[in-house]
């Protein structure tokens, strides 16, 4: 990677994993929403450094516009803005630190031996080819998507619809 | 570390602390929030492997639109499910929804 990409990809790691942590870490739900929003912008800033131009303006308007929205409005209609600290550190916290570092070691260990038929820089391939796959090759699962898009919708109104007559 | 490992560092990195926060916490919000976070690092892996692959350059990319669509569903199913949950029982804790107990 050239200098200045390599510089960029330190930076937003660094945005996105210290933000990841705090969304773990904060006891206010709030605070883990808002680190949670800098999480996503830093994760659409490394699509763009991979030339996912696309993906990226799709990751601000979806994540950070909407299902950022979502779990605010949620936070705020429960009214549970702190969790109870006995809850957080508790035994389950504790062993759940070695499981997913013995799983995430692994994991790199894997990553990092194996054999990529990989080229040297990220491709950019254009808006007008990934459009063809996605209506072309891929139309039938788009529709299966969109459907499953609007049950999950209706589903949604329903659980959290009021019941009037009971 | 090649570019494409690096990316793969990051996206295994993210994935494991979002896997984290879904075990150790216990706020059913924040839990979902945490899956969100771990479906951000498959999006990263999904469009470094695309874009770095010879062949078949922009099809992860596609298939980052699906993640895309699936994990709105998914945080609107599991936020609903949380407001209901909470109007139950004016409680978040996932220790407490224990009725299907035998």
């Amino acid at each position: 990677m050239p200098e200045f990409q390599q510089t960029a990809f330190i930076l937003l790691s660094i945005m996105i994993l210290a933000s990841a942590f705090c969304v773990v870490l904060f006891r206010n739900l709030i605070y883990s929403a808002l680190s949670m929003i800098g999480c996503f912008l830093g994760v659409a800033g490394i699509f763009i450094l991979l030339h996912a131009e696309l993906v990226a303006a799709a990751q601000v308007l979806i994540y950070v516009g909407a299902i950022s929205v979502l779990v605010i409005f949620a936070i705020m209609l429960t009214g549970h803005r702190t969790g109870d600290l006995r809850l957080f550190f508790h035994k389950q916290a504790w062993v759940a630190v070695p499981i997913c570092a013995v799983a995430g070691i692994a994991l790199m260990v894997v990553m990092a031996t194996a054999t990529y038929n990989a080229t040297e820089d990220a491709q950019n391939p254009s808006d007008d080819a990934i459009a063809s796959l996605l209506f072309n090759e891929y139309a039938f699962p788009f529709e299966l998507v969109s459907l499953a898009l609007l049950v999950a919708i209706v589903g949604a109104v329903i659980l959290a619809m009021k019941e009037k007559n009971q | 570390m090649t570019p494409l490992q690096q990316y793969l560092a990051l996206a295994i990195a993210l994935f494991f602390i979002g896997s984290w926060g879904v075990l150790a916490r216990r706020n059913i919000i924040l839990i979902v929030m945490c899956v969100e976070l771990m479906l951000n690092a498959i999006n990263i892996a999904l469009v470094a492997f695309s874009n770095y692959s010879p062949t078949g350059a922009g099809r992860g990319e596609v298939f980052v639109f699906f993640v895309f669509a699936l994990a709105a569903a998914e945080a609107a199913i599991g936020l609903a499910i949380a407001i209901a949950m909470y109007r139950l029982k004016e409680r978040l804790s996932i220790g407490d929804f224990d009725e299907m107990k035998g």
